[in-house]
């Protein structure tokens, strides 16, 4: 896999960052005024998983370095939310808010300690192998929450995430799914302008040359490992009170490919390219399930053909169109 | 005046080929001094070995009194010693000014900052470092389309951001044309006559040579031939036979 295609940066140097964000937030909040609670269902979805490519972006597009076994910071941030939850739960089956939101801030710390054990291998490594250890690590960590049935109930899962009465209605848990994924994206945000987040897109184009400027290149390619890894937990955490239950597919391969897939379609280049990639990825399999059972088969042939012929994804495709209109336009001056 | 850089024994070898040979080498403070040689005599392996990019197989490299052999190259680099590449290395998909930026933080030592706004630190700094390298301009071009010339300026200007002690320039003014290549020595004797900052360059341009170093080094399949003024190494009989010959001088 080549290092993506945009530049981290170019919404902000068209000055559309803002204007595009809160575009999308006015959308996702009216989402809800929609007929039925489907819709809403699915938009979670969107954002849940919108998050969890938005953390896979920190690697591949700030970082440049894929990582296939993502899904295992989602999933480690979903078991560990969910544990904690059925232990919480009162004898009825219940749980209180307090204990429900305690239980929702688990994920992101054990998933960031399960970050650094397996990014402290990974950052040694770059490109293809980088990948592909990042991939046997997180089957390693699949296989072991899907065996280990005492601890995690194994190819069970662990079911009942039902939170309290006020979350169990979809446009509530929405609202909520909502708050906390903004408020995530703006700490993201934060870090991708930060200093740290430019001296990522050095290593991404040079890291030889990062080097020789001072820069500890895995120490902080460890640290952005951990922070994304910590993201994609928080991102799980939400996950099991939404569908109520997690199960060992949440931390494999397949998931992992999602966070991929996402990114690759919305494009790599910017923080909100993923989220918009969520959009359409989740939207689209809402759709064409409706119709058909070839998923896979479809979703398939998108990625070929954005692979083909949109490599820098939707948001690239646009940044094009603009780069075109505007060599048009001084062309006229 | 104090040495500033004592290299002594340095050895190294890739497989059976011996590219750097028992060199004995040193600098004093506010030195610019240039290593002169055919391809391949090893120049660029030599610096490769001084800033921690190749392991030596011996020798000890010590830098302001403190031994900094086989130190990582980000280590050396924190310890005061900047470097620009025969071949541009720079950080092609972002922005001239960004390039600059993060190197600026880099020696702030603000690159482990995650919540500071990146646009707004180091930016003076940044901005007198472009201005130095001619590149205010072209601050907002992305770094990966710019001309060679550009490139190399670029290259320069990541360098000098790290505000180094001591300078080592792999052919700094390769590939750029004749007017660039005035300016951009002119620069350096500048930095070296105003800041006092220690260079070594290495360049193929015997005009260049002559005219903006004051000792030189000759290099050839990894051993020191020579070493003295222009005037003594022009003179020097094996270095007419080995390199100078070649170039008319
Ligand atoms: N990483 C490496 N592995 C094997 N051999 C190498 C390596 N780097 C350099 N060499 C060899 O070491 C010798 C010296 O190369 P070096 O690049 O240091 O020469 P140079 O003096 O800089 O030449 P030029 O003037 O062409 O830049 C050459 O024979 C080269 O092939
Ligand atoms: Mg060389």
């Amino acid at each position: 896999m080549s290092a993506p295609e945009v530049q981290p940066g170019w919404l902000a140097r068209h000055g559309l960052a803002r204007p595009v964000a809160m575009a999308m937030l006015v959308l996702f909040l009216l989402v809800p005024l929609l007929p039925g609670e489907y819709w809403t269902q699915v938009s979670t979805e969107v954002l849940i998983l919108g998050l969890f490519a938005m953390s896979f972006n920190l690697l591949y597009g700030y970082m440049g370095q894929i990582s296939f076994g993502h899904a295992a910071f989602f999933g480690v941030g979903a078991y560990a939310s969910a544990m904690l939850f059925v232990r919480l739960k009162t004898a009825g089956g219940s749980i209180g808010m307090l204990d429900f939101f305690l239980s929702l801030l688990a994920g992101p710390p054990v998933a960031a300690f399960a970050a650094l054990v397996v990014g402290f291998f990974c950052v040694r490594l770059t490109g293809i192998y980088f990948a592909m250890l990042s991939l046997a690590f997180g089957e390693l960590l699949f296989y072991i929450v899907f065996s280990w049935y005492s601890f995690t109930k194994g190819d069970d899962g662990i079911q009942g995430l039902l939170p309290p009465l006020f979350f169990q209605d979809a446009v509530n848990y929405y609202y909520l799914t909502l708050a906390i994924v903004t408020l995530a994206f703006l700490v993201l945000w934060r870090i991708t302008e930060s200093p740290f987040g430019y001296i990522m897109r050095t290593l991404r184009d040079n890291q030889r040359r990062a080097a020789f400027l001072g820069i500890n290149v895995r120490l902080h390619m460890l640290i952005n490992f951990v922070i994304a890894g910590s993201f994609a937990g928080l991102a799980g955490a939400l996950w099991g009170p939404f569908s109520r239950s997690v199960n060992p597919g949440l931390l494999g391969w397949q998931e992992s490919g999602v966070a991929v897939f996402m990114t690759l379609i919305g494009g790599a280049g910017s923080l909100i390219g993923p989220l918009l990639g969520s959009v359409i990825y989740t939207l689209l399999q809402a759709v064409v399930k409706m119709y058909t059972v070839y998923w896979p088969l479809t979703i398939g042939t998108i990625i070929l053909l954005i692979v083909l012929f949109l490599p820098g994804g939707v948001l690239g495709l646009i940044e094009k169109r603009l780069k075109a209109r505007r060599s048009a336009g001084d062309g006229e001056t | 005046m104090a040495a500033i850089l004592e290299v002594t024994n340095l050895h190294k070898h890739f497989g059976g080929i011996h590219v750097t040979r028992h060199v004995n080498f040193s600098m004093h403070e506010g030195e610019q001094s240039a290593i002169i040689g055919p391809n391949g005599a090893g120049k660029s392996t030599f610096m490769n070995l001084l800033t921690g990019y190749h392991r030596c197989d011996a020798g000890k490299v010590v830098f302001e009194g403190r031994d900094i052999t086989n130190r990582s190259p980000h280590e050396i680099a924190r310890r005061g010693i900047s470097r620009a590449f025969q071949v541009s290395s720079i950080f092609v998909k972002m922005s001239v000014a960004e390039n600059v930026r993060s190197a600026v933080h880099a020696q702030m030592r603000r690159s482990f900052s995650i919540l500071g706004a990146a646009s707004r630190i180091g930016v003076e700094e940044t901005g007198r470092v472009l201005a130095l390298c001619g590149l205010e301009s072209k601050r907002d071009l992305i770094a990966g389309e710019l001309a060679q010339g550009d490139k190399k300026r670029l290259e320069l200007a990541i360098a000098l951001a790290g505000k180094p002690r001591l300078l080592f320039l792999d052919e700094p003014t390769a590939g750029m044309s004749i007017e660039e290549a005035r300016s951009t020595m002119e620069l350096v004797d500048r930095l070296n006559r105003e800041l006092g900052l220690t260079v070594l360059f290495t360049e193929h341009d015997m005009g260049i040579v002559f005219n903006h170093a004051r000792r030189l080094t000759l290099m050839h399949r990894g051993e020191i031939v020579v070493q003295g003024t222009p005037e003594e190494v022009r003179a020097n009989e094996i270095a007419q036979k080995v390199y100078l010959g070649e170039h008319h001088v």
